[in-house]
């Protein structure tokens, strides 16, 4: 079994993986993502998904990548104060819908790919589905007829 | 001259939304381009505005063939963050239900496979067969499609009697192993329609990072349940089969071999259940501020979600689900070129597609 000391090796990482909830974290720090994408290649790891999570008021986005090795999850977060991140989709083909789908949803930009066509929806507007303005009014609670209000 | 040839939205095999457009050179299929997203429901979406009830509900709706599975993997990842551990009683009632819910996936896409060779009498045959599965699920949860079967820190409903239900996989067991095992692996028609086409390498199948029986079947020996075990998969003997060729017949060989696994893994789940209880927590919970991830072996393949949840919030921040069918379908395009047209629809259906998971 390949030991994660290995990977945050071949990175130059100092931090140590952390075991939470059944997943192996790794604070990447200041290394890309390509850089990190390389690294997996070379252990064999297995490409998961790409999480993405925006961050309260402006601070930008959370994007959590997920490999697979040997059974293990090992999660690497990126956090991207504006709007665009390196795309791996040349080094990782497995990266290629989940990319687009993270553009189409949080109009992050992957750079040094392109997008159309558009994955999920037709058209050019990107950032529609999941992506939330920070300077919008709270909505009221969803509860639409027929639902339930459950009382904690 | 090359020509571009359109199939779907509206499959002629598979009926789901999605299109596949073939750039042909006469019978001869150079690449393919794929458009999904026919079927969009915005759930991960709709999941942020719904309670840790109601999420249950929503999530079971993202696939009517593996809707357990999809609550399963929700559970988990929410018990994470609840601090909850299902009893054993239901780690073992999870594994029973997973596992017919793979029979009755396997059988019916052997039946549709075998719709898509020509082969009709099979079809109807992989039916009834599925149709007993479908019995055995209903006796269990009452439901034949969303089972409502799972809940934070267990499931909703006991098995009463395990035993009773062992006779029922003896039966599927000897109906696999007299018709439809033997048919699929040794008549003409089959070997014809299935060998040497739509081949997806080993390499290719690794640079994909395809996941399930279709990464089995090109010589990927990846199974969660072995490798990264949930429920009660731990306490389970079973074999992982693997296939090299990479064609629609060892696609077609590894999910036979599973079904015979999956009916081996419910001898032992029905035999060896332990009493107890089935769920711990109550009706109220407290999640913790966090992220939970969680994996599940899928009859298509791997399942993952993501759940991030804000302390005393009832809804979660977040929730991200990567379908198998997601990770596969890419891998199409490589499987379709160099194939004839008339082949196309079996080669798509070869890694069993589902469009309601893969466009949520």
């Amino acid at each position: 079994m390949i030991a994660l000391e290995t990977i945050s090796e071949k990175l130059a990482v100092a931090a140590q993986w952390n075991e939470s909830r059944g997943t192996w974290w790794l604070n990447p720090g200041t290394i890309g993502v390509r850089k990190v994408a390389t690294v997996m290649n070379e252990v064999h790891a297995r490409f998961i998904t790409i999480t993405a999570y925006q961050l309260p008021g402006a601070e930008g986005f959370r994007l959590e990548y997920h490999w697979d090795l040997e059974g293990r999850l090992l999660g690497l977060p990126f956090l991207i104060a504006g709007n665009s991140i390196e795309s791996i989709f040349d080094l990782c083909e497995a990266a290629d819908w989940i990319e687009r789908e993270v553009h189409e949803e949080y109009s992050i930009e992957f750079t040094g790919r392109e997008y159309e066509p558009l994955l999920l929806r037709k058209g050019d507007k990107t950032g529609v589905n999941l992506r939330e303005d920070p300077n919008a009014q709270p909505k009221p609670a969803a509860i639409g007829p027929g639902q339930k209000e459950v009382a904690l | 001259m090359s020509y571009k040839i359109p199939m779907g939205p509206y499959h002629p095999g598979l009926e789901e939304p999605y299109k596949l457009d073939m750039i042909c050179e006469g019978e001869t299929v150079q690449d393919a381009e794929l458009n999904i997203g026919f079927n969009f429901r915005g759930i991960e979406h709709l999941a942020e505005t719904r309670n840790y009830f109601q999420v249950i509900a929503l999530m079971e709706r993202v696939c009517g063939i593996c809707s357990f599975i999809h609550t399963l993997t929700l559970c988990q990842a929410m018990e994470k963050l609840a601090g909850l551990e299902a009893p054993p009683r239901a780690q073992y009632i999870r594994v029973v239900m997973a596992e017919l819910e793979r029979l009755h996936s396997h059988v019916l896409w052997a039946g549709v496979a075998a719709k898509l060779m020509g082969f009709k009498t099979m079809f109807m045959t992989c039916f009834a067969l599925r149709e007993k599965v479908m019995d055995v699920l209903q006796a269990i949860s009452g439901n034949r499609v969303n089972y409502s079967m799972n809940r934070v820190g267990g499931v909703n409903r006991d098995v009463e009697d395990p035993l009773a239900l062992v006779g029922m996989v003896e039966d599927l067991e000897r109906e696999m192993m007299r018709t439809v095992i033997p048919i699929f692996t040794t008549s003409s028609t089959a070997r014809s329609r299935c060998a040497n086409i739509g081949v997806l390498t080993h390499e290719k199948a690794i640079s994909c990072a395809v996941v399930g029986p279709t990464a089995r079947a090109s010589g990927i020996d990846q199974d969660l349940r072995r490798d990264a075990p949930y429920a009660a998969y731990a306490e389970m003997k079973f074999e992982v089969p693997v296939e090299k060729a990479g064609d629609v017949r060892a696609r077609l060989f590894v999910r036979a071999l599973e079904i015979m696994e999956s009916c081996r893994i419910l001898r032992q789940a029905f035999t060896d259940m332990p009493p107890g209880e089935i769920a711990v927590g109550g009706d109220k919970f407290a999640f913790v501020t966090g992220t939970a991830t969680s994996r599940v072996e899928a009859p298509r393949g791997e399942v993952m979600y993501s759940v991030s949840w804000k302390e005393g919030s009832r809804n979660p921040a977040r929730v991200h689900v990567r379908t198998p069918t997601f990770a596969n379908m890419p891998a199409v395009r490589w499987m379709v070129r160099g194939a004839r047209l008339a082949d196309t629809p079996l080669i798509q259906a070869s890694i069993d597609p589902c469009y309601s998971c893969t466009d949520r």
